[in-house]
């Protein structure tokens, strides 16, 4: 009997477990994150472990892939694409840096790419606080940088982002499904 | 032995009957979530459990935008990330009266005014901070802090430049998960900050 009532509790959690039975806004689907580079600034600066200091946040929200095809197909080929889910996707530089041979002043960017089979286009744009790039405003745009794909063998089911060091800096890595794409940042 | 056994029978029904009255009550009251799908590694980074959130005021900012209905500037956003209740008791329990509580999840939660506010008769410049609290059984205490890009476990006080107290109350339904949203309210906004079953609200002028 008191397995019965448990069972009843566990699939009215699984039914009930998302929902949020006001008028206020349920979690995402495709729920928000952020990355930094250093990696894990946060949590470094609270272990007392920064060697160096913040250079670049991204927000950004994390569609799965939920078994479809995504390149080339969810995501169209030679479209702006908002490199996520629900808002534009940001990145904010804490000092100047440089990406291509262009300089990049301090401050808050929305991210976009075109996507190709062999590379993408990323696009560093001026119109924040913006959804998606349905409102994708070229005249708006700091730089363009085009960048080749990598393959990867492991599939990755919610895109992720995030930083890692490079020679010049750090390069922001884009992953989903099988593709992987890297924004080479240079702090010199 | 017959009898011994029906006896037994007939506790053994009534402790289940009181167990399912019991739990069916609890259902209706208080959904017990404590079934949490972890979500499957990700060789870049995993999905978090508790996921982050952004929102701002105007409300729903950037698909307004988007749909070119609004042309202003925001007046301000707040990121957090939304922990669930999981079948916990929150206040006074998961999160001790009168203890730092950092108003979400992960990350200290950060709230940016794009201008100038007024809070309770003072002014707060434009730009970012960390936003936390201290829960009473009566009021919460909202602080905002300078500590910028920091973990919300370890908030450094000594950088807390100001600190406002507001009144709590009942919700009439119940969040599973820690919520902040903005309400439009006079002369401003209110952020709203709900979990389980109870909300602050801090009038935030402009």
């Amino acid at each position: 009997m008191k397995q019965i009532t448990l069972l009843s509790l566990l699939i009215v959690s699984v039914l009930m477990g998302r929902s949020q039975s006001n008028n206020l806004p349920p979690v995402d689907k495709s729920p928000m994150d952020m990355c930094y580079y250093p990696g894990n600034y946060p949590v470094l600066k609270i272990q007392d472990k920064v060697t160096e200091p913040l250079v670049a946040r991204v927000i950004y929200s994390r569609p799965q892939k939920n078994g479809r095809l995504i390149f080339g197909e969810l995501v169209e080929y030679g479209k702006v694409w908002r490199l996520g889910a629900n808002e534009a996707t940001e990145i904010e530089f804490f000092r100047g840096v440089k990406i291509g041979d262009k300089k990049v002043e301090k401050g808050r960017y929305t991210l976009y790419a075109i996507p190709t089979e062999e590379n993408w286009t990323m696009i560093l744009n001026k119109d924040n606080d913006t959804w998606g790039a349905f409102k994708y405003d070229e005249q708006k745009d700091v730089l363009r940088i085009t960048v080749p794909v990598q393959k990867l063998n492991e599939g990755v089911e919610a895109m992720a982002m995030t930083f890692e060091k490079s020679e010049s800096g750090c390069n922001l890595i884009i992953a989903w499904d099988n593709i992987k794409a890297s924004l080479p940042i240079s702090l010199k | 032995m017959t009898k011994l056994a029906s006896i037994f029978l007939g506790c053994m029904v009534v402790v289940a009957c009181t167990n399912t009255e019991k739990n069916s009550d609890q259902t209706e009251k208080k959904p017990d979530t404590a079934i949490v799908h972890t979500p499957p590694a990700n060789p870049y980074s995993t999905i978090d459990l508790s996921p982050m959130d952004m929102s701002y005021f105007p409300v729903n900012y950037s698909q307004r935008k988007m749909t070119h209905d609004i042309a202003t500037p925001p007046v301000m956003r707040v990121i957090y990330s939304r922990p669930h209740r999981q079948g916990r008791t929150i206040f006074g329990n998961l999160l001790k009266y009168g203890e730092r509580w950092r108003l979400g999840a992960n990350e200290a939660s950060e709230i940016e005014f794009f201008q100038n506010v007024t809070i309770q008769d003072k002014k707060v410049n434009a730009g970012s901070y960390v936003i936390y609290c201290i829960p009473y059984k009566d009021k919460w205490t909202i602080i905002l802090n300078n500590d910028l890009y920091t973990w919300g476990l370890k908030i450094d006080s000594t950088k807390d430049i100001m600190q406002f107290d507001i009144p709590i109350k009942k919700t009439s339904t119940d969040f599973e998960y820690f919520t902040m949203v903005f309400q439009p309210a006079s002369n401003g906004a209110e952020l709203v900050m709900a979990w389980d079953d109870t909300e602050g609200r801090l009038p935030i002028n402009f």
